[in-house]
Order: structure tokens, then sequence, then C-alpha cells
């Protein structure tokens, strides 16, 4: 049984990977079949996946026994002469990629699913329409193309969840990274008006730039970890042996005074994650990434990208946990270095952890800030995403591995349900451009409205999804992912506490202001009014999310939880989820004991932001022109709906000088400099060249040698000419003297 | 087939020498028969060197098909041939990369014979570097190759094609100079050229010769043959013949240029400057690490800043050519501190870097060649190469356009192709030994990233330029049958490198622990 | 009896080359300088024999000598008047004098 489950996880990730090649060698004419193919093939992973996660969690012994299989990916150094071996790439079914296991898939498949009628299968193809641009009403003229960079993203997701090692992680990630890139560039001919405004292949080169500057700088870290443990495997470094070789890793001072080894790999593997997950200050990307088609928007957001980052923290998080044990001086130096976070808790905060933390609540806040002035209906939602994601990294920091998993599983369900959800709207939106023939953005919310009674079904799959994500208590997914956070943050960080309650606090409020904008009220436009139903297959992933973005917060209900721990209790699933994923860890987290001040100010957060919601923005739209009601903030509305001028800044300190950098200066030194000295070494070649030639070679070897002596012999032959005189007896006569003189004196020497 | 067995490698090294000598009898205007014949020959060389590639033995160690004969015994150098797990994958890129090139070349009309000839020269000459054993093989050939590479640029090149070959032929003429009186230097000191006697009696000479210190002779000639591969490699800042060579070559010579040539320099650092002077090289590693990092920064801006498509790519050559560099000065470094203080701990570290910078070699000879293949295949339709000229060309050339977009991944070092892995061992390899270069070499990768992706979207990506409506069609088969192997390769080194660093492996281990 | 003594035989054989030297430096007519040129080819022959039959009358390299330097005034004979045939059918002259092409 252990042999054919290791080679189901090694097919996981390989149907989208078939698909894609089948669709771009073979079927990309046919759009149907290529859309088939894709679906068939993410549905068997889901199959193959799921198979995997179910066969593993009924092990009594889950955790400790895992579905581990490898093969050797490159040599180094050969047995015998040295003690090095190969480099293992392999897969890795532990309790946290089950976790991945059960919702990547599922949440992929239903994008997938979502794509098919987002992308207007089955309308015919608009003669207007072009490669590159948004079609009008028809379908999708990159049809097919479309699903073949989503199969490949789903590769890349399931490729990182059954990762063994840090570098197959890494490779998925790119991969990932790539497609992002293909995906929001799609529409890659959209031009606007605005010049200012950000086109679709701005955006894909933004996103990939900004992630590989993170990358670049995690691919180091990758490199660190492999060069002091010998080996990426997670298993071997934070499983094996209790833990040695980590426990090495805290002991090692590394080239940065007063940080363990661990820490210093922890943060610079923490920033590929603040590229990927959009954190600040990486995180421009991820509203500009909003350009893609929505489907796209809901796979880099929920299911896949930012979520490998996250994803990718939890994998290493005993780096974070770990205390440095440097002894000495260096002990001083690591606790010197101790932030904010730390003094508060009062509690051993690595300073790792503490980064990650700092990190992960100031982007909580900040993005919540920021997605409250927005109007675009998804940038509001990505600005969220960007937020929610820093409270996983927050409770991540303080040490809440649990609360950070259950929160990413949770967020993944009603994050793609908001944006499929969003999709639907702009869909139906769009759909009624094309009667009232207005010229408006289709994702701006000012110019939506009513479209509760339009579009029911979205409606309510949206609303269910808003109050998962704003937290509403006890029945929504959310609220028991977000109370748990806090529940850490309170008893480790209770600075962080207080950050991420304000965001909480934000968060239900810009949630309920979408709503409001978006559904209630009177239709503001013509479009809004003409808006209908999407395509069924647009709906019903729709449905299936929501019923999960409710059902999953149950998964993990605290058996000290007044009233519904009892009742998880009785049914046997309290503390579900934490049974099972606490098993990848060496120790097993403890839970934290029940404290009623993150339980009230969770509630209170979440119904308070929902009602100030509604009080203030009940009636603030009449109309699409009206002034948002936050104006009256004044600058700082400005601010805020400017994302704090941060793009800007950008622009003119990095961006603008890597251009002058490479469009002057280098050309310059080669150009200028290196060649400019190549060509004086050549022209001072040549006047040398010169010099000899004019005072040596034309004077002394030509003129004197080599010409001297042609001239003497010259001279020589135009004196004997004379006697040349081409008569042959004459020439006898002069022989015949001669013969005659040598022959006397030859006569007259023998007769001496 | 006695002579596949005993002289496989003269075969390999003669063959397309020998074509060259068969197409001098052909008329001047069968030109089908002449490139169908220039493709025949290549690609039996081809696989020759694929018979070679299978019959070799990775894990024996030292030279295999060794052919070792008298030459010119005056003078004590030998025709001395061989390979090992550094020369053989160079060797397969170099027949690999002929077949293509000459391929890629049927379109060129002018002088259709002269060219062929040339091309298959041109890999003799090639060969000849990876496989000889001896000092003054090994500079014959080195010096052959240019004068083919010469004649391309000049006659079939752009339109700066005088000032690029000029600038092509002295500069590297300029750096063998140097390599040639080393070469003599310890050929006379030696009375022998072969190269293994040189590598166990040259590093451990001592003395005074000439009248002077050993020590110094050595330096000097150290130097020597650093410079004149550091301008073939090229080292920043040797480089700055290598964009206006490869912008003005034919494309096939730019595909040989940048696939194969380039390696003879990174190939003689491995295979001579290692073994000849380990003490010397780790003296100056830190230098070699320097230009590496400076080769990887200095490639990568400048190629962001290109409105030239060729030039771009031929930046990028600078760039990936830094991380073979770098791998090497590791090596340097780790065998010379192994030597020094007797101590071993970074040649675990070495062997990836170099297992590495040769991966890299070959990977980049696979995307390099790639490249200009695909910058030729636009240059040919649109006449022109001025970035600012194209965009939105996805709809119009969709294949060419996904191909474009999957070599320059493959350039750009995504994870799943080759440059990946090599860049990868390299910068894992270089991270104990020169931890602050290796950081700053990441701002090289980062703009890896920016000109790749400013090439893309300046040529595909964009509204269409209405201009090409209509002039510009798709990637023909015959380019495509060109490019396949290509890719393909660089598919399969990316998700499986063990059967090709198996091979390198063995050689470099046994190297860096003799 | 006494012989003919070998003086004798020497000087007729000088005789004949002068008068042979004569002609070819004298006449004008390149027919004439042949004929001189074949009469002190004769004078030597004449020597020749002389010598063998008066010092080695038993060997008979003299004989051979005399043969080989017929056979060579023959060939002589020939290439001279063939090319004064040519440069007659050149020329319409035979006058040596009138022949001077190879002046610088």
């Amino acid at each position: 049984m252990q042999l054919d489950l290791q080679t189901l996880t090694w097919l996981i990730p390989v149907p989208p990977l078939l698909a894609f090649f089948l669709i771009v060698l073979f079927t990309n004419r046919s759009k149907g079949l290529s859309h088939t193919v894709a679906l068939l093939a993410i549905f068997a992973s889901l199959a193959l996946s799921w198979t995997v996660l179910f066969s593993v969690i009924v092990w009594p012994a889950f955790g400790k026994q895992v579905i581990a299989s490898a093969v050797p990916w490159f040599p180094v150094g050969i047995a015998g002469l040295t003690e090095t071996t190969a480099f293992q790439m392999g897969v890795l079914v532990d309790p946290l990629t089950a976790v991945m296991l059960f919702f990547v898939p599922l949440t992929c498949a239903m994008i997938f699913l979502y794509s098919v009628g987002y992308q207007n299968w089955g309308k015919p193809r608009d003669p207007r329409d072009v490669p590159g641009k948004p079609p009008h009403y028809g379908i999708e003229p990159l049809y097919s193309r479309f699903f073949a960079y989503l199969s490949l993203f789903a590769f890349g997701m399931l490729l990182l969840c059954v990762a063994d090692n840090l570098l197959l992680l890494f490779i998925g990630w790119e991969i990932m990274g790539l497609c992002s890139y293909l995906l929001i560039g799609f529409w890659f001919a959209r031009e606007y008006d605005d010049p200012k405004k950000i086109t679709p292949r701005q955006a894909a080169v933004k996103a990939f730039m900004t992630t590989r500057i993170a990358d670049v700088i995690m691919l180091l870290g990758v490199a660190y970890l492999y060069w002091e443990t010998g080996t990426l495997n997670f298993r071997e470094i934070f499983y094996a042996q209790d833990g040695a070789l980590l426990k090495l890793l805290a002991e090692t001072p590394s080239f940065v005074g007063g940080l363990a080894a661990a820490h210093l790999i922890g943060i610079l593997l923490l920033v590929g994650t603040i590229g990927k997950s959009a954190q600040f200050p990486l995180h421009t990307w991820l509203p500009d990434a909003m350009e893609g088609p929505t489907p796209v928007s809901a796979m880099i957001h929920a299911a896949a990208m930012v979520s490998a980052g996250v994803y990718a923290m939890i994998r290493v998080f005993p780096l974070f946990d770990v205390p440095a044990a440097l002894g000495g001086a260096g002990e001083h130096a690591a606790r010197a270095l101790g932030l904010a976070a730390e003094a508060a808790a009062g509690h051993g905060l690595s300073p790792a952890g503490a980064t990650m933390a700092t990190v992960g609540a100031f982007t909580a806040l900040f993005a919540a800030t920021i997605a409250v002035a927005q109007n675009d209906v998804k940038k509001v939602l990505a600005y969220s995403t960007v937020s929610q994601l820093g409270f996983m990294l927050a409770a991540l920091g303080i040490g809440g591995y649990i609360a950070a998993t259950f929160h990413l599983m949770t967020h993944a369900f009603f994050k793609a349900l908001l944006f499929l959800g969003s999709g639907s709207i702009i869909h139906g939106v769009e759909h009624g451009l094309h009667h009232s023939h207005e010229k408006i953005d289709p994702q701006d919310m000012r110019f939506m409205g009513g479209l509760r009674t339009k579009m029911p079904i979205t409606f309510w799959t949206f609303v269910i999804g808003g109050m998962a994500l704003a937290g509403l208590p006890f029945v929504t997914a959310g609220f028991w992912s977000k109370d748990e956070i806090l529940l850490d943050a309170w008893t480790h960080a209770p600075v962080v506490f207080y950050t991420l309650a304000a965001a909480a606090l934000l968060t239900a409020f810009y949630t309920t202001r979408q709503i409001l904008m978006v559904f209630f009220g009177r239709p503001r436009t013509e479009a809004a009014a003409h808006a209908h139903e999407s395509h069924w297959t647009m709906t019903v992933p729709l449905v299936v999310l929501s019923v999960l973005a409710v059902t999953a917060g149950w998964l993990n209900i605290p058996s000290d939880f007044p009233v519904f721990g009892a009742l998880a209790q009785s049914l046997g699933g309290d503390f579900f989820f934490k049974n099972i994923v606490g098993k990848s860890l060496l120790e097993k987290p403890e839970a934290i004991p029940f404290h009623p001040i993150p339980l009230a100010t969770s509630i209170a957060v979440a119904l308070g932001g929902i009602a100030l919601g509604w009080l203030v923005y009940r009636n603030a739209y009449a109309k699409a022109d009206s002034p948002d009601p936050l104006a009256r903030l004044g600058g700082l509305y400005r601010w805020l709906q400017n994302k704090y001028y941060i793009d800007e800044f950008y622009d003119s300190a990095f961006v603008q000088p890597t251009l002058a950098l490479a469009r002057n200066v280098f050309p310059f030194i080669d150009r200028g400099i290196i060649d400019g000295l190549l060509h004086l070494i050549g022209r001072v070649s040549l006047g040398l060249g010169e010099i000899i030639k004019d005072y040596f070679d034309v004077p002394l070897v030509n003129r004197t040698l080599s010409d001297g002596s042609g001239e003497l012999v010259k001279g020589a032959g135009r004196e004997l000419r004379v006697i040349q005189t081409g008569r042959v007896q004459q020439y006898l006569v002069i022989s015949m003297a001669i013969i005659m003189v040598v022959g006397a004196y030859v006569f007259l020497m023998a007769v001496r | 087939m006695d002579l596949l067995q005993t002289n496989l490698l003269t075969l390999i090294l003669f063959l397309p020498a020998a074509g060259a000598a068969l197409l001098l009898f052909f008329p001047r205007d069968q030109e089908d028969a002449i490139r169908w014949t220039a493709l025949v020959v290549s690609l039996l060389t081809f696989g020759l060197s694929l018979l070679l590639w299978f019959r070799f033995d990775p894990t024996a160690p030292g030279f295999q098909f060794v052919e070792n004969y008298n030459w010119f015994s005056v003078i004590g150098a030998n025709y001395h041939l061989g390979v090992d797990g550094v020369s053989l994958p160079l060797v397969l890129l170099t027949t690999l990369l002929t077949p293509l090139a000459v391929l890629i070349s049927f379109s060129v009309q002018e002088n259709v014979k002269t060219y062929m000839i040339l091309f298959l020269l041109l890999e003799t000459g090639s060969l000849g570097v990876f496989l000889a054993l001896d000092l003054l093989i090994f500079f014959v050939f080195y010096e052959v190759g240019l004068v083919p590479m010469y004649f391309l640029i000049n006659l079939w090149g752009s339109a700066n094609r005088q000032y690029a070959s000029f600038k092509f032929i002295i500069y590297t003429m300029a750096g063998s100079l140097g390599l040639l009186l080393a070469t003599q230097l310890i050929g006379l000191t030696l009375g022998s050229f072969d190269m293994q006697n040189a590598f166990a009696r040259w590093p451990a000479l001592s003395g005074v010769l000439f009248g002077v210190d050993t020590g110094l002779i050595r330096a000097i000639a150290f130097w020597a043959f650093v410079i004149a591969f550091a301008i073939k490699v090229p080292v920043w800042p040797f480089h700055t013949w290598l964009p206006d060579a490869h912008t003005e070559a034919p494309t096939a010579g730019s595909m040989i240029l940048a696939g194969v040539l380039l390696k003879l320099g990174a190939y003689g650092f491995i295979r001579l400057v290692l073994p000849l002077y380990p003490a010397e090289a780790y003296a100056s590693a830190g230098v070699l690490a320097f230009l590496a990092m400076m080769a990887i920064v200095a490639g990568a801006y400048a190629a962001f800043g290109q409105w030239d498509f060729k030039r771009l790519v031929a930046y990028s050559s600078i760039n990936h050519m830094g991380f073979v560099v770098l791998g090497i000065a590791v090596a340097a470094y780790a065998q010379g501190f192994a030597a020094q203080f007797n101590d071993g701990r970074f040649i675990p570290d070495a062997i990836l870097a170099t297992n590495g910078a040769v991966l890299q070699m070959f990977t980049h000879g696979l995307s390099s060649a790639g490249m200009f293949l695909l910058v030729g295949v636009l240059y040919e339709r649109a006449h022109t190469r001025d970035l600012n000229d194209f965009g939105g060309l996805m709809p119009l050339m969709p294949v060419y356009g996904g191909i474009l977009l999957f070599t320059s991944m493959g350039s750009l070092g995504l994870p799943g192709l080759a440059g990946f892995v090599s860049e990868f061992m390299v910068v894992r390899g270089a991270w104990p030994v020169f931890t602050v270069f290796t950081a700053i070499s990441m701002l090289g990768l980062l703009m890896t990233g920016a000109y790749i992706l400013w090439g893309l979207y300046k040529t595909i990506y964009g509204p269409l330029n209405r201009r090409w409506l209509g002039h510009l069609s798709d990637i023909s088969p015959r380019e495509v049958i060109a490019i396949a192997p290509l890719m393909a390769l660089m598919l399969a080194i990316g998700v499986y490198p063990y059967w090709l660093v198996n091979v390198i492996n063995e050689a470099v281990t046994r190297l860096l622990t003799s | 009896m006494t012989d003919i003594p070998l003086d004798w035989y020497l000087w007729l054989s000088a005789a004949l080359f002068c008068i042979g030297v004569y002609g070819v430096l004298a006449r004008k007519n390149a027919v004439a300088i042949l004929m001189g040129v074949e009469l002190m080819l004769n004078a030597v022959i004449v020597n020749l024999v002389a010598f063998w039959r008066y010092l080695t009358p038993t060997g008979s390299a003299g004989m051979v000598w005399a043969l080989v330097v017929l056979a060579v005034a023959a060939a002589e004979a020939a290439v001279g008047l063939a090319l004064i045939i040519s440069i007659y059918r050149r020329r319409q002259s035979v006058v040596a004098e009138e022949v001077n092409m190879m002046k610088f």
C-alpha cells in the first residue's frame, strides 16, 4: 500500500502538466477539446490528491509515518572520494501537505470550471475581437491558451504542495511566477486612454519583477540552508534525528553579527514570501495584477500563488521558532535585536520570528486602510488579500503555527469565492453594457448598485464570502480562524494583537462597504440595471465554495470554547484540524487556553465593523457621482486612494535610476571607457607604426638599404649595356679573346 | 569498424574538415547540394559524438578514447587526443549546434559554398580544442577556430561588420599571443607539450630557470593564460568585442559564437589554468570572482539598456558566462585552500560550483544559441532588430511567440528549464566561499529577469505595430526543426539533470580531489 | 717504316679548327657560320682519333668519343638549320648581324 501511495503522490501534479503540453502541442485549435483536457486533468489531480489524503489521514501514526519518496537529482562528489552524495528530489505527504492537498486542487478545479463560463464558452466568436484584447461579447479568442496557462499554473502549485525539499518548492514557486506573468498579461494588447493607468502587460512585468527581487534573495537563503545542512529536505532538517540539524543551525552563528544561521536563513526565506505573498514593502504588484482575467486573480490570490508564500513559511516554521543558542556575546546581540513585538510580549520570539510578525502585522493594518478607499471591485479584494496574508504571517511569526495554517485554508475558500463572485459581478455589468452602451468602467463599484435582485446567486454567495472575510461570529469560517490568530497574539504579543484587531475592524468595515455599494440601493447606471445572472459554470463553483467558506471553520473548534467546544467534543471533532496538522512538527504545538478578551474583541470588531459600514454606506451612494462619505477625511482619504503614493515613490527611487543605470551608465562604461581604452591602444599602436615608418623604415631601410642596393645594380647595368649588342658573333669574338688570354696565361704558367 | 573503436576521436575531429574538403569539388552553383552535404556531414559528426557519448564510461577515471601519435617529435609535441567528463558535454554541444546552425543557414543566398566550408572548418577547430591533450595541439586548434569566424562575420555580417570582425580577431589574437608564449615556455622547460605530463611537473617546478626564479616565470605564464582565456570567455572588462561581434555576425555565426566559441575560454580555465597553476589561481581567485560578479551585474544592466534585440541577447551571454567564471573561481580558491592549509572544507562546494559551471556552459550553449536563432528568424523577416519597431507580434506569429517565450524563460533561468539548475549549483557552491560577491551577483540575476521581460514586452506583447500586418509570416518548419532539439534538451536537463551532471561530476570530483 | 708522327695530325686538326673559327666569326651568312662550327667539330674528331691511335690503341674510348661527337654534330646541324629556317621565315634574312633581338 505504501508503494502505491508513493506512486500516486508522484502523479498528483502530472495531469495538469500533461494537459498543458497536450493543449499547446495538439488541441490548441479546438477550444472545446482544450477545456475538456484541462478540466479532466485538474479533476484527475483532485481525485489523486483526495485518494492520497483520505488514505493517509486515517493512519494512527500519521506525522511520524509519512509518504516520502525521492530520486537522485544531481550528484555531488563521488562516494569514496568525497563525503557528499547526490541531491535528492522527491515528494512528501505529511499532515501539512495533506491539508494543502485538501483545498488546493479543489479550489483550482472550481476556478477551472468557472473559467469556462467566464471566457464566454458557447458564445459565437465576435468578429471585432482581437487576440490579446478582452472579448466584446463572444468567446475569448485565446481560449485554449488560457486553459493551457491555467493548467501549468495548477501544476506549479501542486508540485509545490507535494515537494519534499525547498528546491522543488522553489521550482513550483517560480513556475507559478511565470504563469502569473503570462496570465496577468493575458490581454497583452490592451491599452487604456489614460496613459497613467497600468496596462496588463506592464502589470505582468511588474508582478514578475517585484517577486523576482524577493526570489533571488530567497535563493540565497536556499543556498545558505543547503550549505549549512547539506540537504534541503524538510523532514531531514526539521524532523529527523530529533531535529539535530535544526539545533545545529540554531547554534551556528551566521556572518551577520548576533544572528544564528537558522534565523538569517529564515529572514532570507521570509523575503521570498514578502515578495510572493505581497507583503509590505513588496506588495505593490498584487493590486495591479488585477489587470488579468478574474479567474486568474482568484488563482493568484486564493488557491495558489500568494498562499504558496505563506505555505513556504509554514513549511520552514521551525527556523523561526527555534531560539538562538549561540552562547556568550552572540546571545546578547541576539537579544538586542529583539523588536518591539517581542519586548511587549515578554515571550522569547526569535529575531526572525519577530521580523515576520512585524511585517505581517504592519501589512495587515496597512493594506486594510488602503482597501477602505478603493472603488474598483477587484482592487478592494486585492488589498484585502494582502491584509489577510499579513494576518497569517503575523500569526506564524509569534508562533501560531496552527492558526496560520488554518487561516490559510479558510481564506483560500472565501477569497476564491469573493474573487469568483466579483468576476461574476463584472460579467453581469459588462452584459448590461451591451444594452446601455455607456462608457464606464465595469469594475468600478460606483457604477453598480442594486445587483441583489439581478444576480441572486452571486449576491448570496458573495455575502457569505464577505461575512467570512469580515469574521461574522460563529457561523463563518473566517471567524474561527481569525479568532484563533487573535488568541495567539493576545497570549504572545499584545502589540500584534492590537494591530490585528484594528485591521480586523477595518476588514469588516470595507467588506460591508463593498457589499452595500455593489448589491444594495438602486442601480446607478443603465448597465447595472440590465445586468443578469451568470452561466451555470460560474455559479456552481460559487455555491460549492460558499458551502466550504462556512463549514471549513468548524474543523478546528477549540475544546474549551464556550458552548461550541462542548458541542464539537461530543461529536469528536474538537481540534480536528490541529490534531492533524500539528503532527507535522516534531513537537506538537500546545493549545492555548481559552481567554474571553480576544473572543470578545473578535466579536466586537466583526460586528462593529459591519455595523459601522452599514451606518456610513447605507445611503451613501444615491448616484454614481456621489462623494464617498470618507472624502470628508480630506488629505488622508486622498493618500489612501493613492495607496500612500508608494508606486510613485518606487518609480522615482528604484525604477528610474535602474533605467538610467542600464541605458546610460553601463553603456558608457562599455562604449566610453573600455572601448575608449581599446581604441586608444589601437590608435597608439597605429601612431607607433607611423613613427617607425616615417623615421626608421622609410629613410633607413627603404631608401638606404633596399633602394640603395637596387640603384647600385641598376647603375652598373646601365653602364654595361653597351657591350650587349645582341650580335652573336661579337659575343663569340669576345669569348674567343677571353679564351685566348686565359689559355695563354695557363700555357705560360704551365711552361714556367 | 575497427576505426570506430580505436580512432573515434580523430574521426569526429576531422570529419567536418573532410566534408569541407569535399565541398571544394562542388560546382559553385549547386547550392542545394552544397547545403545538404554540409548538413549530412555535420549530422554524421553528431552521430559519431552520440556514439562517443554512449560508449563513454563516466565512472572510469582519467581520459578515455585516448589517441597518442608522434607528431612533431623534435619539440616533443604529440598528436594526443582524449575526452573526459568535462570535455564530453562540450563535444556533444558543438556537434549538436553545428548541424542546427547549418540548417538555419539554408536561407543564406550568397556564396553558399564558402560559407558552408567555413562552418565545417569552424567545427573542426572548436572540437580540436575540446579534444586536445597536448598543449601545442590545443593552441593550434584554438587559433584555427578564429579564422573561419572572422570571415563569417566579415563576409556575411550586417552593417558594421568590418569594425566588428576586425575587433574580434585582433582582440582574440592579442590574447592568444601570451598563450602562445606561455605554451612554448612550458614546452621548452619540460621538453614536452603533453598536458598530463605538464600537470604533474609544471606546478612543482622550482629553482632558477634562464636566470629567473621559476615562481616568477609561472606567475607570468599564469597571467598570459588567464588573459587569453578571459578575453575569450569573455570576462568583464575584456568583453566589449562580444556585443559587436555577436550583433554583426550572421545568425548561425552568432549561434556558434555564443554556443561554442565562448566555451573555449571557460574550458581553458578548467582544463589548463586550474591544474597548471593551482597556487597562482588560489592567489587570484578573489580577483576572478570579482570580475565574474562584475560580468554578471554589468552584463545584465547593459543588456537591459539595449534597443537592439540582438545586442540584448549578446549582452546576456556576458551575464551568463559570469556564472561560469564564478564557479571556476570557487574551484580555484577551494583547491588552493586545500593545498595550502591541508583543509579540504571547501572542496564539496567547489565540486558543486564547478559542476554548475560546466553545466552552465552546456545550458548557456543551448539557450543562447536558441535566442540568437530566434532573433535571426525575426531579423530575416523584418530586416530590423530595433525593439521599437516591433510590438504585438504574438497574434501574427503565434508559434514563434510561444517558442520565444519558452527559450527566453530558459535563458532567464526559470526553474524547470536548464539554466536554473546550473545557476543554482554555482550560487550554492559560491555562497560559502565568496559570500558578498554571490550576494551582489543576485542583482545580476534580478536584472536577467528585467531584460528578458523587456525583450518580450517590446516584441511579442503590446498592441500590434500595423506595418507588419501581412508582412510577417510565422516561423517556418525548417526553423522549428532547428530549434526543437535545443528546447527539448533545455527541458530534459531542467527536469532531470542527473544524466548530464553525473558525467560532469565524476570528472570534476577527480579533478578537484587529486 | 716510320709512321707519320702525331704532330702532323695535330697540325691538321689545329688548322681545320682555325678555319672553322674564322668561318664562325667572320662570315655573315648564318649557314656559313654553321658550317664553320661543323669544321671545328671535325677538327676535334681528328684530334680524338689521333690521340687514340698513338696513346691508347688497345682501348676503345677514343673511338667511342669520336662517334659521340659525330652524333652531337648531326644533332647540332639539325637544330641549327631548323633555327635558321625559322629566323628566315620570320625576318626574310639569314644575315647574322641583323639578328640582334637579344640586345638589352
